[in-house]
């Protein structure tokens, strides 16, 4: 099964990390000497000399001997029983007590259901100490009276790390889908939700043990936890401590002991929850997304400046063979090849393509924006006559600033959430033209005018979040217009927005490229969306620009059969009601196991041996359209023959 | 440009006309927090009060001891209002909290409120000090690692980072505490190990108070300071083209620490609480040393008392930091309200 | 088959209106299209007809009686928009569709026979029955959307409800989605009422359809009616707005 290898390969992740295995190797030995402390040791640990009491350490005592002239590192070793014990007593108590009460919420509902979470909300903030404290008066001091203290004083934290996650889990479509399905509470409590959060309880529990076991030695530090004659860990501590002047081996050993232990099962935990990708009490998990990698640093390379193909002067961007390269742990991935083509001034150019195919990566590349664990090279790249080859330099940025606009998918999250709009575009003008704060501000005002955003000299001192998701668009629109842009490049600009505000956007784009002549390049999943704003439409699969056409012609000239099946696997508002749609069998390629020969062989009716074995060059056409297929233009079979059965996605 | 206006359908409501006051997010944050903060007081008042009744047996017997008088306990629960029927102590206790009574130490016969008032500043020093040392420490720490170790950088210095916090952070405070008077105190000598007589006496108590809640700090600072870095608006800015300094000190740490406050504002609650074992290391005067003695003496008034204070403590952190969450990140207030 | 009928029904979110008294038929044996923009309460609608939202007031009913939202047997089910969250990740397809299967029903009694009638849901859709053993992990977008149609027809449901269902998916797997559910809907006699915001997709698989704007159905009919001669201005500005109306 998938999913066990995945469990293995977590695993092996896991102990393969120098953490992880030492962690590993610690919690074995703490639970071996557990077991065995009190066989092997006990009775040295017991053995009263009265002549040899608070000594230091000899060779017959290696950490020295106690008031009874007992040996220290002996009970030490003893004493990791009991700790273990009580820490993992108090541990099932913190979880069980954590997981009633915060999965209550979830099964009672309604009024009690939110009365137990905000219970547990207004406890969670208090620190686990004071509630120890608070547990240790009422239940009175000794070693129960310590488990249920602390065990309940973890409590909250459990409770409300159960209620985030049952609520995430209980808030996803297959837990509604149960219920619709009749599945009852309970039901659904153990079936659906309990299995997808052990996880994260389980690792949360061993990092919890850790901190049980530190809260039992600052407990009996105290003097609040396990009472003599029995002694665990801060027992003995507190006990070394009253000798610190006399034999600080005896505070040494036992503080030595709880430290590693502690360490053992926070580490542990640690190293599992960043190999399972497992949120932890501390902070949120960090994207995993190629961190396997050695990181290559963003450099834009051109291998060979040659000055074959001399752009027409009209040209705003040149781009000639752009890669984009990826190391992962699997090898190094290339989600863009041999990608090359123009753009004109006042051109509007659309890049279409599914999930996979490269264009948003393009489009990135283009602008000096793929992340830095990307490498990008290109023989040519060069943005308005300058090339963006050269390092960063300060005249670049500038050069950038203000004649390149950008505008990306999410309106929502491509503010920044705490500075207010109109001080996100007046940094252009501060930052590149050289403007005051008051100047550049009034700028702002005037070009959130210009998108027709209205009362402008009001809406700058607001956040984005009091903007709707088709002002916010304009509004980036509006900082990409602070400069005077020769190119607006937008990564599927629309695609968050209805379809009223999509037509907006789309129109306000077009203005902006009426009014100065500026060049578009528009990057969309949306075959109608291009073909209607566009002059000219690139087709990418899996990262290579498998055509380039007229958009006036999508429809009817179209030569790859990929572009083909694109435009009638979309429904239109004159499609034939009376045919099945044109399906695609299989799914889009991986970028990662892009297969030999023509990408779209596995999917292409008229696929031939040829087109599985040699990679199609892109030719250009003598009408200036470009078309990368050995079968261009050949007739498509009658996708209404084809059986129900091909229409199977191959997984 | 000229272009007509279109019609804006869909942004009807985000132009609609101004919500009226009590619509306004900011009064309904107000209005919201003070309720929460109401309850939450009443629900300690309520545990401290709950507290000395949930102890099986008597306290006072417990307190006094098994040789003393009957005559003498009975004289005590007297005193002490345990006779009266539960509603009526309740009434008492909440009634001596507004006026400012809280009973007398059932040990010193003294009033509580001396005591504690005694022995108050000693223990908020200790925690201020410790507070300010850990952020001054932890935030540009953690910025300056978030840094170096986003996207694709220093996963060599990541790991060494993570390790070393986690390790740092697992040592509790008494340990370290009692490291440094051994090291400090005893072989060295340089530094005074008890009391808060001098200003050189802060320094280690500070210092063991101050250790593990910086290592978590810079830990969250960090963490949350490269996933603000990997967020669509740090894109933004960088479409912008603006110095790479200025994106990062102007554009992600404010959102980071935006999103380390709210972990943050648990971590000076329970540095609040860390001071009682700190305090029994340094045998510093404050409210942690009485709690832990009046706890083994069972002098329950002191103890109700110095929870109740810890508690307030606690609850007045959490308050300050919502706020503070308010006033830098809008969203926040609407979130809440 | 009967039919699903609301009835003045209105739904509130603490001060908000999502659904305003809204009034709608889906006659047996149609489906019934449902279109409107992000915020127009047409998800808040379906969850209110399957027990996931509570109309404040107003009735619901299937075939004259009020749906039951309690009990093994549930005549309404739905399918959800995201294919990548619809199903369990730990569990497998075949459970999953097990799992909704009635208990008190004639033919689904034991182990086998609830294997055998999973194997043919799966067939219905057009998978594999020895894909029942797999983990949802092992599946497209497309397949899973498959598996969540199956597990909505286990339920023996008398009206279908399809939330968004081809939203999330490639544009080149959409097509067989739709016709999927146009080939189920033509077998099965299936009702549906099926949620979109495009109207294209809409148009093709719906005969009639209901335009819902700010909580409020604005206009219904048949769809070639409704589309081709709208009466009301938003459903106008719609499809004014709709790209690849005029292809350039």
């Amino acid at each position: 099964m998938a999913r066990d290898d995945t469990r293995a390969r977590r695993w092996r992740a896991v102990l393969l990390t120098p953490v992880g295995l030492t962690a590993a190797v610690l919690l074995v030995a703490v639970a071996a000497l557990a077991v065995l402390g009190p066989v092997l040791w006990g009775t040295s640990a017991d053995a009263v000399d009265t002549g040899d009491v608070l000594a230091g350490p000899s060779p017959e005592h290696w950490a020295g001997t106690d008031n009874l002239g007992r040996d220290i590192l002996a009970r030490t070793l003893v004493a990791t029983r009991l700790s273990m014990v009580l820490a993992v007593c108090a541990i099932v108590v913190a979880v069980s007590a954590g997981i009633l009460l915060g999965a209550a919420p979830y099964l009672l509902g309604g009024r009690a259901g939110r009365l137990v979470a905000a219970g547990v909300n207004v406890a969670v903030a208090f620190p686990g100490l004071l509630l120890a404290l608070f547990f240790a008066v009422v239940f009175g001091v000794g070693a129960t009276g310590a488990v249920l203290a602390v065990g309940l004083a973890g409590a909250p934290v459990f409770a409300r790390l159960t209620q985030t996650l049952v609520a995430q889990v209980a808030g996803r479509d297959y837990v509604s889908a149960a219920r619709v399905a009749g599945v009852g509470r309970v039901r659904i409590l153990l079936r659906h939700v309990l299995p997808n959060i052990a996880e994260p309880l389980v690792v949360n529990a061993t990092i919890g043990a850790g901190s049980a076991l530190l809260a039992f030695a600052g407990l009996s530090f105290l003097g609040l936890g396990v009472q003599s004659p029995a002694y665990d860990w801060g027992r003995l501590l507190y006990d070394g401590i009253g000798a610190l002047y006399v034999n600080p081996a005896a505070a040494l050993a036992p503080g030595v002991a709880v430290l590693l232990a502690g360490l053992a099962f926070n580490l542990f935990g640690e190293s599992v929850a960043k190999g399972f990708g497992v949120p932890v009490l501390v902070g949120t998990p960090q994207p995993r997304v190629r961190r396997e990698s050695t990181a290559v640093a963003a450099d834009v390379a051109s291998a060979s400046e040659g000055g074959d193909d001399e752009a027409a002067a009209d040209v705003v961007l040149e781009v000639r063979d752009l890669e984009v390269a990826f190391v992962t742990a699997g090898g190094t991935v290339r989600p863009v090849r041999e990608v090359s083509f123009d753009v004109r001034r006042g051109e509007a150019v659309g890049v279409v393509g599914e999930s996979g195919s490269g264009k948003s990566l393009t489009a990135l590349a283009v602008s000096r924006l793929v992340g830095e664990d990307g490498s990008v090279r290109a023989r040519r790249l060069r943005f308005l006559g300058h090339d963006l080859a050269a390092a960063d330099s300060p005249a670049q940025r500038r050069m950038l600033g203000t004649s390149l606009a950008m505008v990306f998918q999410d309106p929502m999250t491509s503010f920044n959430p705490t500075r207010r709009i109109g001080r996100q575009l007046a940094e252009v003008a501060t930052e590149h033209q050289g403007l005051g704060r008051a100047d550049a501000l009034a700028r702002a005002v005037d070009r959130l005018d210009a998108v027709r955003i209205p009362d402008a000299g009001r809406r700058v001192r607001q956040y984005p979040h009091e903007f709707s998701g088709g002002m916010r668009q304009r509004a980036m629109i509006g900082m990409g217009l602070m400069g005077t842009p020769a190119l607006v490049v937008a990564d599927e600009p629309t695609t968050a927005l209805d379809v009223t505000v999509q037509k907006q956007v789309l129109e306000l784009l077009a203005d902006v490229r009426a009014a100065d002549d500026v060049a578009l390049l528009l990057i969309s999943h949306d075959v109608t969306v291009v073909a209607e704003v566009c002059d000219r439409v690139l087709v990418m699969y899996a990262g290579r620009i498998v055509e380039d056409l007229p958009a006036s012609g999508l429809a009817t000239r179209a030569q790859h059969p990929y572009t083909r099946a694109l435009v009638a696997a979309v429904p239109h508002m004159d499609t034939d009601l009376d045919r099945p749609l044109a399906t695609i069998p299989g799914r889009p390629v991986d970028p990662a196991e892009v297969p030999a020969g023509c990408a779209y062989a596995a999917r292409c009716p008229l696929a031939t041996a040829r087109c599985r074995a040699e990679d199609p060059p892109l030719e250009q056409a003598a009408d200036g359209s470009r078309v990368a297929c050995w079968h261009a233009g050949e007739p498509l079979p009658d996708p209404v023959v084809r059986p129900a059965d091909e229409l199977v996605e191959a997984p | 440009m000229t272009t007509t206006p279109t019609r804006v359908l869909a942004d009807a409501a985000a132009s609609a006309a101004p919500p009226s006051w009590w619509e306004q997010p900011w009064v309904r944050f107000t209005a919201r927090r003070a309720v929460r903060l109401l309850v939450s007081v009443w629900v300690l008042v309520t545990a401290s009060f709950a507290m000395i009744h949930l102890i099986p047996g008597d306290p006072v017997r417990g307190a006094l001891g098994p040789t003393a008088p009957a005559a003498l306990v009975e004289a005590r629960r007297a005193a002490l209002g345990l006779d009266d029927p539960l509603p009526v102590q309740y009434l008492h206790y909440l009634q001596g909290l507004v006026t400012g009574d809280l009973g007398t130490s059932l040990l010193s016969q003294l009033p509580v409120v001396d005591v504690v008032g005694q022995r108050l500043p000693a223990t908020l020093a200790l925690a201020v000090l410790a507070f300010l040392a850990s952020v001054a420490v932890a935030v540009p720490l953690g910025t300056l690692l978030g840094v170096l170790t986003r996207r694709g950088h220093g996963r060599r210095t990541e790991l060494v980072f993570t390790t070393s916090s986690i390790v740092v952070a697992t040592i509790p405070d008494f340990l370290i505490g009692v490291a440094l008077v051994y090291v400090f105190g005893v072989e060295l000598g340089w530094l005074p190990v008890a009391g808060n007589a001098s200003p050189e006496a802060y320094v280690l108590p500070v210092l063991s108070l101050a250790v593990g809640p910086a290592a978590i700090l810079a830990r969250i600072v960090r963490v949350e300071m490269v996933s603000v870095l990997e967020a669509d608006y740090i894109r933004t800015a960088r479409a912008k083209r603006l110095r790479a300094r200025r994106i990062h000190l102007r554009h992600a740490l404010p959102n980071a620490l935006t999103s380390a406050l709210t972990l943050g504002g648990l971590l000076l609650g329970s540095m609040v609480a860390g001071t009682v074992l700190v305090e029994n290391v340094f045998a510093w005067p404050g409210l942690g040393s009485t709690i832990v003695s009046s706890i083994l003496s069972k002098d329950y008034p002191v103890v109700q008392a110095i929870v109740l204070v810890y508690g307030l403590g606690v609850l007045l952190v959490n308050t300050a930091v919502d706020v503070a969450l308010a006033l830098l990140d809008p969203r926040s207030m609407i979130r809440e309200g | 088959m009967s039919e699903l009928r609301f009835e003045d029904v209105t739904v509130r979110f603490g001060r908000t209106t999502a659904v305003d008294r809204v009034s709608l038929t889906v006659p047996a044996g149609t489906v019934v299209g449902l279109v409107g923009e992000s915020g127009s309460g047409k998800s808040t609608l379906a969850r209110a007809a399957v027990g996931l939202a509570h109309p404040e007031s107003g009735s619901i009913t299937l075939g004259g009686s009020p749906v039951p939202h309690r009990g093994a047997r549930r005549p309404l089910q739905m399918v959800f928009q995201d294919p990548y969250s619809s199903l369990d990740p730990r569990m497998t397809i075949g459970d999953s569709i097990a799992e909704a299967l009635p208990r008190d029903v004639d033919g689904v009694r034991g182990r086998r026979a609830r294997r055998e009638e999973v194997a043919r849901l799966l067939e219905l859709v057009h998978l594999e029955p020895h894909r029942a053993r797999d983990l949802p992990a092992r599946l497209s977008g497309g397949q899973r959307q498959r598996v969540a149609l199956a597990r909505a027809l286990a339920g023996r449901p008398d009206v279908v409800i399809a939330d968004e269902i081809t939203s999330a998916l490639d544009v080149s797997i959409q097509g067989a989605v739709l016709n999927l559910v146009r080939e189920l809907q033509a077998e099965l006699g299936l009702s549906m009422l099926f949620i979109s915001h495009n109207l294209a997709v809409v148009r093709y698989v719906a005969s009639r359809v209901a335009v819902m704007q700010g909580g409020r159905i604005v206009e219904e009919g048949p769809t070639a009616q409704v589309l081709g001669a709208p009466g009301h201005d938003y459903t106008r500005e719609l499809l004014a707005a709709a790209p690849g109306r005029k292809p350039a």
